[in-house]
């Protein structure tokens, strides 16, 4: 018989924490182990989420990890893990910080749960894809960057502002890098089959693109001490769950290209199936020249950073 | 909306299907059915009433002696009919569902003055034009049930064909809830994704003529006509309208100058909320789909017209 499914969260923040929760109510899985720096703190979430788990009727049992062992068995690991982005602090300042966190726990993946499927969710969410990637040398299908379905879920929202109705039908899509070059596509947004275009005009549209390009910026300078996590962390596990379902769902992620919208060895958002086996298919979507321009530039931001990491000889320590 | 009171006229598979759906949601606070077989309204109060107590909220369900019993309903839905059997097209149906549906309005418009009507008898159309006729009130308080359905049977026929995108295909049908429907695949999204991307023009072809056989092909095997993809498609209208969801789903109304026509009830996309009909939304048509579209028309209109041949509306 098979075993229950094991999800691992690393990263006990606010964003990692509400990924873990919302698994515990859904009941997604049997085992969430929290795996952070600060054990104790890992062991107080978790009991409290165990706790919930039981006042909602859930079978989910949440675990804190006390060393990198506890992660073995992992069917996926989420690695939140990262410096948050403060105000006035653009996701490349976080570049090199996060790069090293972020490959401490790629390796330890590596070593102790070689068989997972890995979800990126710390920032710069591209580079620290191809990061995790690198690292463990998993197949690109075992290593996805969550930003797609969180920018589609900031621009729906920015279209119901507008339309004030729709809202939960509004199947918005955003391709290209997690950040300033992300790039929204409303040629390819709909609300229930209606076109946007249909419903809005060209200035609203660019209005809501605008906004939608500086969501994230938005919620960190109201918060003032940190950035947003309930919608991430929703993101998050809606690509978990549709791993652990095998919903064969298509979800834009960040992932390695590989003769992809013509790219290979590069990370970049696209629309993704995603299955048991973790991004199991890109989707190729016909682009217009200008949708082509964009996720150019787009892909030419991630690659930037990459190179900075090469440069700074990052991925050499590795031999 | 203080009770949140979902009336069902007629507790056949249909309504007694949308009436357990909206209990294993817990969506409303009390369900009444009617049904005029004996017994039968009473048997599946009771039955739901044992379901409820594993629904995550409690959900009163009763059964209505008569007809005036169905009162101060928030939502009536009238599912009260002859079911279509093997042979029998929609028109067949005709005559003697305007009748019946003639006696339930007037005692839903009695008894519960101020709900919003969903009308899921068939021809769904024309029963629509019915309700309004009878009860002649605000249109936006008379819906149709159609597009909710057929749009599920087209994202079914969508996931059948590409194997993946489960719950995450879009839905959109207008025109007459019937042979006439107008499936549009091309305009709808697999997740972010255009449908135009992952399927070819001839697989949109057949994924259009399977929905329009939808009814048809579970007729054929049941002998009779489905009721979970209906049942669960009314719940979720009735869903948007107690919640005031505001949320698009194509549905029968009345138009009055909509996509250019008067006088006559098709599908088109709405905004379902607290009032019903929040507002119709027109969509650039291409011409083809103007095409069919009028065809549509022209056939909801023949059955009104064979009505008032009949002197149905004197």
């Amino acid at each position: 018989m098979a075993k229950g499914r094991k999800v691992t969260v690393v990263g006990t923040g606010n964003f990692g924490s509400t990924v873990a929760f919302i698994l515990a109510m859904n009941g997604a899985c049997h085992n969430v182990v929290l795996r952070g720096r600060d054990i104790d703190k890992a062991r107080g979430k978790a009991l409290d989420m165990s706790q919930a788990a039981n006042a909602a009727r859930q079978h989910t049992v949440v675990r804190a990890a006390r060393g990198p062992e506890d992660i073995a068995g992992s069917d996926i690991v989420v690695i939140t893990a990262g410096a948050p982005r403060t105000p006035g602090m653009s996701r490349d300042d976080l570049l090199t910080k996060n790069a090293a966190i972020v490959k401490k726990y790629a390796l330890e993946i590596k070593e102790y749960a070689p068989e997972s499927i890995i979800i990126v969710v710390s920032n710069p969410l591209d580079a620290m894809t191809y990061v995790a990637q690198k690292v463990t040398g998993f197949p690109r299908e075992r290593v996805l960057g969550m930003a797609g379905i969180l920018d589609a879920a900031r621009m729906a929202h920015f279209i119901y502002e507008q339309l004030e109705y729709g809202a939960g039908q509004i199947r918005a899509t955003v391709m290209g890098g997690h950040g300033d070059t992300m790039v929204p596509l409303p040629k390819f947004t709909t609300v229930a089959g209606v076109p946007i275009e249909d419903l809005l005009d060209a200035e609203q549209i660019g209005e809501i693109v605008q906004k939608t390009r500086n969501g994230g910026a938005e919620i960190v300078n109201l918060l003032g001490d940190g950035s947003a996590y309930y919608a991430p962390a929703k993101s998050t596990a809606i690509m978990v769950e549709s791993m652990l379902r095998d919903t064969k769902q298509i979800h834009s992620c960040a992932i390695m290209l590989e003769n992809d919208y013509g790219y290979s060895g590069i990370v970049s958002g696209v629309p993704v199936m995603i299955g048991a086996g973790g991004g199991e298919e890109v989707i190729h979507m016909t682009l217009k020249p200008l949708q082509q321009e964009r996720f150019a530039k787009s892909v030419a931001a991630v690659q930037e950073m990459v190179d900075k990491l090469y440069e700074l000889k990052f991925f050499d320590e590795e031999a | 909306m203080a009770g949140r009171k979902v009336g069902i006229v007629g507790a056949g598979a249909v309504g007694a299907t949308a009436a357990y759906s909206l209990v294993m949601t817990g969506s409303c606070e009390e369900i009444i059915l009617f049904d005029i077989a004996e017994g039968v309204a009473q048997g599946k109060a009771i039955d739901m009433g044992q379901a409820a107590h594993y629904s995550p909220k409690g959900v009163r369900v009763t059964a209505a002696k008569c007809a005036a019993d169905i009162k101060d309903c928030d939502i009536v839905v009238i599912t009260a009919g002859v079911p279509r059997k093997g042979e029998m097209t929609r028109a067949d149906l005709l005559m003697i569902n305007a009748k019946i549906m003639k006696e339930v309005v007037e005692d839903v418009a009695k008894n519960s003055p101020d709900a919003i009507i969903i009308c899921v008898s068939n021809p769904l159309d024309v029963m629509t034009y019915v309700i309004h006729k009878m009860t002649g009130w605000e249109r936006h308080r008379i819906i149709g049930m159609a597009g909710a359905l057929d749009g599920a049977r087209m994202a079914y026929q969508i996931y059948q064909k590409l194997g993946y995108g489960m719950t995450q295909t879009g839905d959109l049908v207008i025109g007459e809830h019937g042979q006439n429907m107008i499936p549009l695949p091309q305009k709808v999204q697999i997740g972010s994704v255009n449908a135009s991307e992952l399927l070819t023009k001839e697989e949109m072809k057949q994924i259009i003529e399977r929905t329009k056989n939808g009814g048809a092909e579970i007729v054929k095997h049941l002998g009779t006509s489905g009721y979970y993809g209906p049942g669960r498609a009314v719940a979720h209208m009735v869903e948007a309208i107690l919640d005031n969801a505001r949320i698009v789903v194509s549905s029968s109304v009345l138009l009055d100058g909509e996509y250019g026509y008067s006088d006559v009830t098709a599908g088109v996309p709405v905004i379902l909320g607290r009032n019903g009909v929040a507002e119709i939304i027109e969509m650039e048509l291409d011409e083809e789909t103007k095409m069919k579209f009028k065809v549509s028309i022209d056939s909801i209109r023949e059955g009104i017209d064979t009505l008032r041949e009949n002197k149905f509306f004197n």
